[in-house]
């Protein structure tokens, strides 16, 4: 038995179905992501698990307790949102200490609770801070160590880093994969950042209109996505249909499948042994930091290649060249 | 440049215009004699130490106190919950809100002094009650912006979902988390609602007049006997609403900087 089970939810409201059919298993310990687009129903998952929205039907189970009848604060789940939701008349400390003292718990205890938690997400010198005296990283922070001090079964966050910039996101998200990995909170992250979800996760559910996609570990993800929405909107995955593909290749696939994806790390301008065989114009080139993503005409198609940056620009805009692909790196999908 | 130095002379006399007619007032609450000259012949404290010691005026501030005060005390009673519940749980009702809000501005004092008396003067029920629940309502526009503004400011609903996932229960999310952070924000609605009220002339004086006198009534009485304890009451008048329009700002900062993300 998975410590957290979601089974057969359904969610309407009036005549809209927001999700249908979500089956979830997570086990104690793992970091999961839900991924997907704006509006495909993420919170609204999080926000039954907490018991803060009821679902039309289906069961919620954790540590094998049906939650069907248990009011949010005794389900002892901790919510991270993405606008903190401090509270803003209370100091760092006063707001750690908040779940703590709800319990009743000895003051001399919460305090020293509290100083370790503060330290753990690097705030030891910023507890006698109001909220808005604090960068909005600190106040993520702030709201994790609140979350987190009472140990909750399962933390749920909510897109907690979309409102920070990059750098402080990319920290935070190292910063929170160590610190579940260090207290062995089973958590469950809602991102719509795909380079997000494949840093930090055990498991992966992407979600699409209101069911899941797909689910898997980051790597099968990405390397094996089922469907075209998968790869448009996990990478830059160029996806093709099968009569655009033979036109390009120049040859029958032994494939039945409508529809091919490959990434674009795949395509190269070495020849090898069983390559398939494509030529395109350069159109486009862009660079991002480490990596160059070119954009090749063929004939009524395009498709991007991307290589990581050795020396400089190393294509010419309008100039043919021939590219290459792996027939393993073809992914069909269904 | 030119436009400029005209425009700043615009604002000069304009600031003048608008104040002159207060320092002037203010000024002759405190002359012994000023008939004559440009300036008062000499300056004295005896018309306001004078208020002071007319029992009528204590009374009738006491009565304008209580009477305003206690429209604001019932607001927030009765009308406070019912913003909160709609706010927080019904949005979609917030609409009606705004329609009550606007139909408060739309009747004129003298029209609802009139509608006042036809229906309350046959039903027996004192007048001055008729013209306290008036005022209870009339306070709406304010106490609603007030307390809608402070409830998405500090993102109520977020912070209650927060508290009980913490582990409170709904009253002590309510008493512990939600309202010490509006509090700044309703505490200066409520403050904005009482100097509105503490003003407030036309009803009172028509629906009840002298049978409840006021601040407000005092004064009229006292403009036709002396210009100067009348001068006195509005300044007085002028210093109590300075003082609540700076608490009002000094509130409304604070609960902005608590918003402050
Ligand atoms: N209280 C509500 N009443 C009606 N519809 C709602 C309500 N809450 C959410 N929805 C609808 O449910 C759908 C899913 O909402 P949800 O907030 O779960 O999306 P999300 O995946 O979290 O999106 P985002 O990434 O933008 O946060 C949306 O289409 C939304 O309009
Ligand atoms: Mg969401």
């Amino acid at each position: 038995m998975s410590y957290v089970m979601i089974e057969n939810l359904h969610k309407t409201y009036g005549a809209s179905t927001v999700l249908s059919t979500i089956d979830m298993t997570i086990e104690k310990g793992e970091f999961v992501t839900l991924l997907g687009p704006s509006g495909c129903g993420k919170s609204t998952i999080l926000r039954i698990i907490a018991g803060l929205t009821d679902a039309t039907s289906g069961t919620v189970n954790i540590d094998g307790i049906d939650m069907q009848n248990v009011q949010p604060k005794n389900r002892e789940i901790g919510m991270v949102f993405q606008s903190y939701a401090l509270f803003p008349n209370m100091t760092v400390k006063e707001n750690v200490a908040f779940g703590l003292k709800m319990k009743k718990i000895d003051p001399r205890e919460i305090d020293e609770k509290v100083r370790e938690m503060l330290a753990i997400v690097h705030l030891s010198d910023k507890g006698n801070a109001y909220p808005n005296e604090l960068s909005g990283g600190q106040q993520q922070r702030v709201a994790l160590a609140r979350a987190l001090i009472v140990r909750p079964k399962v933390l749920l966050l909510d897109e907690p880093l979309s409102a920070l910039d990059a750098q402080i996101r990319k920290k935070l998200q190292s910063d929170l994969r160590s610190i579940q990995m260090e207290l062995g909170i089973t958590m469950i992250l809602v991102t719509h950042d795909q380079e997000e979800a494949m840093a930090v996760s055990d498991k992966i559910f992407v979600m699409n209109k209101g069911g899941i996609a797909q689910r898997g570990t980051p790597t099968e993800i990405y390397t094996k996505p089922e469907s075209e929405f998968i790869a448009n909107f996990i990478g830059h995955y160029n996806v093709f249909t099968r009569a655009e593909l033979e036109h390009m290749v120049g040859m029958k696939l032994p494939s039945e499948c409508a529809k091919f994806a490959i990434r674009p790390e795949a395509i190269y301008f070495e020849a090898g042994a069983k390559n398939f065989h494509m030529s395109g114009i350069a159109i486009e080139s862009v660079m991002s930091g480490n990596v160059i993503r070119t954009v090749f005409q063929s004939g009524e198609r395009t498709f991007s290649v991307e290589q990581l940056h050795h020396r400089g620009h190393f294509v010419e805009i309008g100039k043919a060249y021939e590219c290459y692909v792996e027939p393993e790196d073809v992914i069909e999908l269904t | 440049m030119k436009k400029r130095g005209l425009s700043d002379l615009f604002f000069l006399f304009l600031v003048l215009y608008l104040l002159f007619p207060i320092l002037a007032t203010a000024l002759y609450a405190f002359a012994t004699n000023w008939n004559n000259t440009i300036l008062p012949e000499g300056l004295t404290f005896k018309w306001l130490a004078s208020l002071f010691q007319d029992t009528s005026f204590i009374e009738a501030f006491g009565r304008s106190v209580l009477l305003s005060g206690g429209a604001v005390i019932l607001a927030f009673i009765f009308v406070v919950p019912a913003i909160f519940i709609i706010v927080l749980y019904f949005p979609k009702y917030e609409k009606w809100m705004q329609t009550a809000v606007v139909m408060v501005y739309a009747f004129p004092g003298v029209i609802l002094a009139v509608g006042l008396i036809r229906t309350y003067s046959q039903l027996g029920i004192p007048m001055i009650l008729a013209v306290l629940g008036a005022y209870v309502i009339s306070i709406l526009p304010y106490i609603y912006q007030g307390t809608r503004n402070s409830l998405r400011n500090v993102n109520a609903k977020q912070l209650l979902d927060v508290a009980e996932l913490l582990g409170a229960s709904k009253l002590q999310a309510y008493l512990k988390v939600l309202l010490p952070a509006v509090y700044p924000g309703l505490f200066a609605g409520a403050l904005l609602s009482f100097s509105v009220l503490f003003g407030e002339f036309v009803l009172i004086n028509l629906v009840v007049g002298s049978r409840f006198e006021t601040v407000q009534i005092y004064l009229m009485k006292k403009l036709s006997t002396s210009g100067h304890i009348a001068s006195a009451v509005v300044f007085l008048y002028l210093v109590l609403m300075g003082i609540l329009t700076i608490s009002i700002s000094i509130l409304t900062k604070r609960s902005r900087g608590v918003a402050k993300t």
